[in-house]
């Protein structure tokens, strides 16, 4: 299969995924009892019969359920997620607003996660059944077993409150000004403006939680990265290079550790959607201005429009993110192509 | 943690230096609170001395002279427009200033509040922020409420039959854009307040009408002789924006603004008033920043800006002040404050606070079910442990009443309920529920001022439960459980309440016929008898001190029998700012005055 | 936080030919693994302690003793006393029977919903298979803890409506499983064999293809037991679940928000979801080791 031809049958199989999003998220948006026009306009509005006639135009509220879907679908192309009962904004803006704090956070903690997780897993591998093989199992097991909110707890006790080596909650101190925007990483907008010292209190404040979130990701990979690389290991041709001379060390990178990452490459896509989730119980602790925290307090305030506009959102990336990895794939697995 | 030694020896330093300050300026501040136990009850006596025409003559006289320093200095700074010079040198100087450094204050804080506009926002957030960007007519002193003092207006006078006031403007005052201070501004604004119908426009219910004379001169008539409407008058919804502003933001006092009026989106982002500082941006639930109004008629404030950091956790707020990354602290537990006092660094202040933490039973059967009942309300109010909760809250008291503890003849711990269970079970079987009932406890779920309303919550669970009453809980995030409240639809929650008037007529809004009765409570005026009625109307228009305190303790016996509220808790107010933080003064009224603040060198 | 556990073990269940064999060869390898013990016994330990928790604690969970509030750790209350001077021993203990229920109702009642849409999915085919497919395909790109939380939003917070959000978020994956069984063992011989002789779909559903995918079934939810109790407990945490009296561990730790100092406040609560769901990785992992060929030696 020639790669166009994969991609297209890639973007032919989201097209009915990504409407299958959006008619959940409608569905969920609506289901609630509460009255929209209530829930979305302002009190002393409410009171003003030719913004209310608008509103209902706009979203189509006096037709049926599924011409409303399309208004809303319309709607949704045009970039308008309806407004947040909560903050009063549009709700794109807010995301706007809030997604680059959760996307830096997230991003860095699977960079932790996957240096750590696939180290620990060729250590574990390669050394089987040796101690470090156990400490490294252990470690992936706490990884996956501890809640986030624990090791959250315990990282801000143990390391912010008694040893204050990294800053606490927040993205950075208080006295520190945001860095000119760019690319809303504050690690990289500081270090675009050349403030040094932001970018330091950046990246203080961002150790704890990518740290807190990048364990339970290192976890996963660690094992993952031991069991496919014991596999290859024990392959044939990994026999063959090594019954031809060759160094060791070359054998396991060159050779296994290449094809032993392939299903770490896999689930790579599924783990960003869940860290992005994850971010919910992180953010909330280290007062993490994403949408993690965005999303929890819209549904406390039961804020549906807001809570469908994220994990729509958050589908979306899923669904982007899982096409670069099946694109990333067809280069790793020939098999692929072969077929 | 970082720095120690060197931080340790100048913080002792900076130490004993406050001491001497301290004890030269005669500890003021340890004063305080002590205080504030009468300052309310003065303000009963001293309000009518006042209304009277002669005396506001003497006291402007008094003030002027007393102001006069500080006004030149103002005067000097901002406004001499034909000295282009001078004025160029002043800039200088300021950018001097600038880059000397920006002076900075960081407050930590649990922040409550929908918006900032004047006629909507009504919560103790925006009283603090409103207190440091508005004025209003007439204030109290700086820690009490012992009297009446000029503000924007530099005297006033009352009619013969108290009903038509008259006050004098400032008449040097601009706002912060630079437009003069007028009595149409007064007028405006406070129309606006009436007609927007929002939170606190009930305060401005005594209004008959307003007119502006003149320039300077505002009168306002009144619906009945109200002896606490100088008192009233202080609350910072009575502050005064600048109508042309509020106007171009879409605003207006017309009839209809409660639909017509549309600026509140503007003022929640911007002040336009005359206050110390200007509100520059407000992101909700993250930051309020306020920077220095430069033309400001009375004394400059220290700092340049001030920015109010939401940090809804205690413990937070804890870590955040040790470590010096804030600078004062609100919301502080009572367990942490005692732990933090033993920290050179940082100074505690503990005082009275004014939120008084009830119980609120619905008279509504449809909505409050059992607890509509009033002997279910009164076996209630004997089945709470008031001890344990001042156990749980150090500092804390119980209040005999709904009227706050620091209003001159509050019912106090001595009047309070004790607990009795018997006589709860008694009542309850007599209301025919002799094995308890099941029902809902809704509340705000936060940390407000160091109290973590959903411990308070879990406590009258375990009360209740002693007696049979089997209690769920049903927190809310708060401004969805304070929409529910304001609107009257909970049967059984737990809230809290400060004065908006320092003045005994408070109460009254827990009374049928009063808000939170009325609204929150749904006990109406056809549910009590015409005698106690009668006592409520005069409660109000009752000029005769003696016979005044005379109605409103027979009103708040009524209460303890009848009423539909158990209070059960006054905390103490616990503030911890960085030791070099010095000015801090806390009002009963506005809470916080971020003006007075400022660092030591 | 949790998808990621439906991921890896799939391919190998499917591989398991007859359920019978596979238990048997299951259980005599358990013994032969000392981590699924270990796993094993901890959870019997914690599903014991549950149980006979009233006679245990030695305070009652709920009382309160406010003198005695904030105590570190000592002879009296073991695990000291919270905010309120509640037992947090006691409450630990008890919290076992709160979480437990909870997991394992979400893991069964998910467990028969699934196995029953999958297999009449993996069995119909055509369309009705193809639906399924997509909505799972929808279901794993929605965020599972965004979705129970707008559940529980929609619902109010509760025990029950916890365990509905679960329930309602958690399916697909087990639907997903089944139907893939079902689609290898509709071509296996011995199903070919039946359907020749004239049996009713009932029957070859009910009594041929169900018994082989009942096994893998609850394998996968002992996979899954781990993952539930951690959405739970963050559910919890968030105050999504339980009332906030209740000695529920996610909801024991959130007050750790404003009490870092008392670490015992929070720590133990923490302690005790984490070994339970370290105890369901352990019996995870050892049975994943048996059923996989690869590290199978």
């Amino acid at each position: 299969m020639s790669l166009q031809i994969y991609i297209i049958r890639r973007i032919l199989f989201a097209i009915p995924l990504i409407l299958g999003i959006t008619v959940v998220s409608f569905i969920i948006a609506n289901a609630v009892p509460a009255d929209p026009i209530n829930a979305n306009l302002p009190q002393n509005a409410l009171n003003d019969p030719e913004l209310v006639a608008a509103f209902r135009e706009r979203w189509g509220l006096d037709k049926s359920p599924v011409e409303q879907y399309f208004i809303y679908l319309g709607n949704l192309l045009q970039g308008d997620l309806g407004v947040s009962i909560k903050t009063k904004n549009p709700i794109l803006e807010d995301i706007q607003q809030f997604l680059p704090a959760t996307i830096e956070l997230a991003t860095v903690s699977i960079v932790v996660g996957l240096t750590m997780g696939i180290s620990f897993g060729v250590v574990s591998a390669v050394w089987r059944n040796s101690i470090i093989d156990y400490l490294v199992r252990i470690f992936a097991l706490i990884g996956v077993s501890f809640p986030v909110f624990l090791l959250a707890l315990i990282g801000l006790t143990v390391f912010h409150a008694e040893l204050g080596w990294v800053a606490g909650p927040g993205r950075l101190s208080f006295l520190v000004d945001d860095p000119p925007q760019v690319t809303g990483w504050f690690t990289i907008d500081s270090l675009l403006a050349g403030e040094w010292e932001t970018f330091w209190d950046a990246l203080s404040h961002l150790i704890l939680p990518s740290l807190v979130l990048g364990s339970f990701v290192s976890g996963i990979i660690a094992r993952i990265t031991r069991s496919s690389l014991l596999e290859e290991l024990n392959a044939d041709y990994i026999r063959t290079a090594r019954s031809k001379g060759l160094h060791e060390r070359v054998v396991i990178v060159k050779h296994a550790l290449s094809n032993a990452l392939i299903p770490v490459v896999t689930i790579i896509g599924l783990l960003y959607g869940n860290l992005l989730a994850g971010a919910v119980l992180t953010e909330s602790i280290f007062a993490w201005p994403g949408l993690g925290r965005y999303v929890f307090r819209a549904s406390t305030s039961q804020d549906f429009p807001a809570i469908m506009g994220v994990s729509m959102l958050i589908a979306l990336i899923y669904v982007a993110v899982n096409f670069l990895v099946d694109i990333l794939y067809y280069f790793l697995d020939p098999r692929i192509r072969l077929k | 943690m970082k720095g120690i030694n060197k931080r340790h020896l100048l913080t002792s330093m900076m130490m004993v230096f406050l001491l001497f300050l301290a004890a030269a300026c005669g500890g003021a501040e340890t004063e305080a609170p002590a205080q504030e136990e009468e300052p309310a009850g003065q303000v009963e006596e001293t309000a009518p001395e006042e209304t009277e025409a002669e005396a506001p003559a003497e006291e402007e006289a008094m003030e002027e002279e007393a102001e006069e320093p500080a006004e030149e200095e103002a005067m000097e700074e901002e406004a001499e427009p034909e000295a282009p010079a001078e004025e160029e040198a002043m800039e200088e100087e300021a950018e001097e200033m600038m880059e000397e450094e920006e002076r900075v204050l960081i407050i930590g804080h649990s922040e409550v509040t929908e918006s900032y506009d004047l006629a909507h926002a009504f919560n103790p957030t925006s009283g603090i922020v409103h207190r440091a960007s508005y004025d209003t007519l007439v204030t109290f002193p700086d820690t009490d409420a012992s009297s009446i003092e000029p503000n924007l207006a530099t005297s006033w006078s009352v009619s013969e039959d108290g009903l038509s006031y008259t006050f004098n403007l400032r008449d040097d005052v601009t706002f912060a854009n630079g437009d003069p201070l007028t009595a149409d501004d007064v007028v405006f604004s406070f129309t606006r307040l009436i007609n927007v119908q929002s939170n606190p426009s009930f305060l401005a219910d005594p209004i008959e009408s307003l007119e502006a004379v003149d320039d300077l001169t505002v009168v306002i008539n009144l619906v009945e002789p109200r002896p606490s409407f100088l008192a009233e008058m202080v609350n910072s919804a009575f502050s005064v924006a600048n109508d042309a502003e509020v106007i171009a933001a879409g605003g207006t006092n017309a009839e209809d603004a409660a639909s017509t009026d549309g600026a509140q989106e503007f003022l929640d982002q911007n002040s336009v008033g005359t206050g110390p500082y200007i509100l520059e941006s407000w992101t909700p639930q993250e930051e309020t920043v306020l920077v220095r109004n430069p033309g400001y008629w009375g004394e400059s404030p220290y700092f340049d800006r001030i920015i109010i950091v939401n940090i809804p956790e205690a413990a937070t707020q804890q870590v955040a002040l040790e470590s010096g990354d804030i600078d004062l602290a609100t919301d502080l537990a009572p367990d942490q404050v005692t732990g933090l006092e033993d920290d050179p660094n940082i100074t505690v202040f503990r005082g009275q606070d004014r939120w008084t933490h009830f119980v609120l039973m619905n008279r509504d059967p449809e909505i409050g079910g059992p607890v509509s009942d009033p002997n279910v309300a009164l076996a209630i109010r004997y089945a709470l442990d008031y001890q344990g909760y001042t156990d749980l809250w150090t500092g804390s008291v119980t209040p005999g009443s709904n009227m706050w503890i620091g209003i001159a003849g509050a019912f106090g711990p001595d009047q309070a309920f004790e607990r009795d269970l018997d006589r709860a079970r008694d009542l309850l079987t007599e209301a025919g529920y002799p094995d308890g009932f099941e029902i809902e406890l809704s509340y705000p779920d936060f940390t407000f001022g160091g109290i973590n309303l959903s411990t308070n919550a879990q406590k009258i669970q375990a009360d209740l439960a002693e007696v049979g009453i089997t209690v769920s809980l049903r927190p809310g995030e708060v401004q969805v459980s304070l929409e529910e409240y304001r609107n009257g639809e909970q049967g059984f929650a737990y809230w809290f309440w400060g004065p908006d008037i320092l003045d005994p007529v408070d109460f009254l809004s827990f009374l049928p016929g009063g808000k939170v009765a009325g609204e929150r409570t749904n006990w109406t005026e056809d549910m009590i008898d015409e005698d106690t009625l009668a006592l409520i109307a005069q409660a109000g228009s009752e000029t005769d001190p003696e016979v005044r305190a005379e109605i409103f303790e027979q009103l708040q016996v009524y209460a303890q029998e009848n009423g539909a509220y158990a209070p059960f808790n006054v905390p103490a107010i616990q503030t911890a700012f960085r030791s070099d933080i010095q000015g801090y003064i806390w009002h009963p009224e506005w809470g916080l005055d971020l003006a007075g603040l400022s660092r030591s060198n | 936080m949790s998808n990621i556990a439906n991921l890896q073990p799939k391919s190998n269940l499917r591989s398991q030919p007859n359920s019978r064999t596979f238990l048997r060869s299951t259980l005599r390898n358990l013994r032969r693994n000392p981590a699924v013990a270990l796993g094993i016994v901890i959870v019997i330990v914690w599903i014991l302690l549950a149980v006979f928790a009233p006679t245990i604690a030695t305070q009652d969970p709920l009382s309160q003793a406010v003198s005695d509030r904030l105590q570190a750790p000592n002879g009296q209350y073991f695990m000291g006393t919270d905010e309120l001077g509640r037992d947090i021993f006691s409450r630990v203990l008890y919290g076992g029977r709160i979480t437990i229920p909870a997991a394992l109702a979400v893991v069964i009642i998910d467990s028969l919903i699934g196995t029953l849409i999958g297999a009449l999915a993996g069995y119909i085919g055509g369309i009705w298979d193809e639906i399924l497919m997509r909505l799972t395909e929808l279901y794993l790109a929605f965020p599972t803890i965004i979705l129970a939380m707008a559940v529980t939003a929609a619902l109010g917070p509760s025990i029950r409506n916890a365990v509905l959000a679960l329930i309602v978020v958690r399916w697909p994956s087990y639907a997903r499983l089944t139907r893939g069984l079902i689609l290898e063992a509709k071509n296996d011989d011995y199903v070919k064999a039946v359907r020749s002789l004239g049996a009713t779909h009932t029957y070859i559903l009910v009594k041929t293809l169900l018994p082989n995918t009942i096994a893998p079934a609850l394998v996968y939810a002992s996979l899954d037991i781990g993952n539930v109790i951690l959405l739970f407990a963050g559910l919890s945490f968030l105050g999504l679940g339980p009332e906030p009296s209740s000695p529920e561990w996610g909801r024991m730790v959130s007050i750790g928000i404003d009490f870092f100092d008392q670490t015992w406040m929070w720590l133990f609560p923490g302690l005790a979801i984490a070994s339970l769901v370290m105890a369901f990785n352990f019996i995870g992992d050892g049975l994943r080791d048996l059923l996989d060929p690869r590290t199978r030696k």
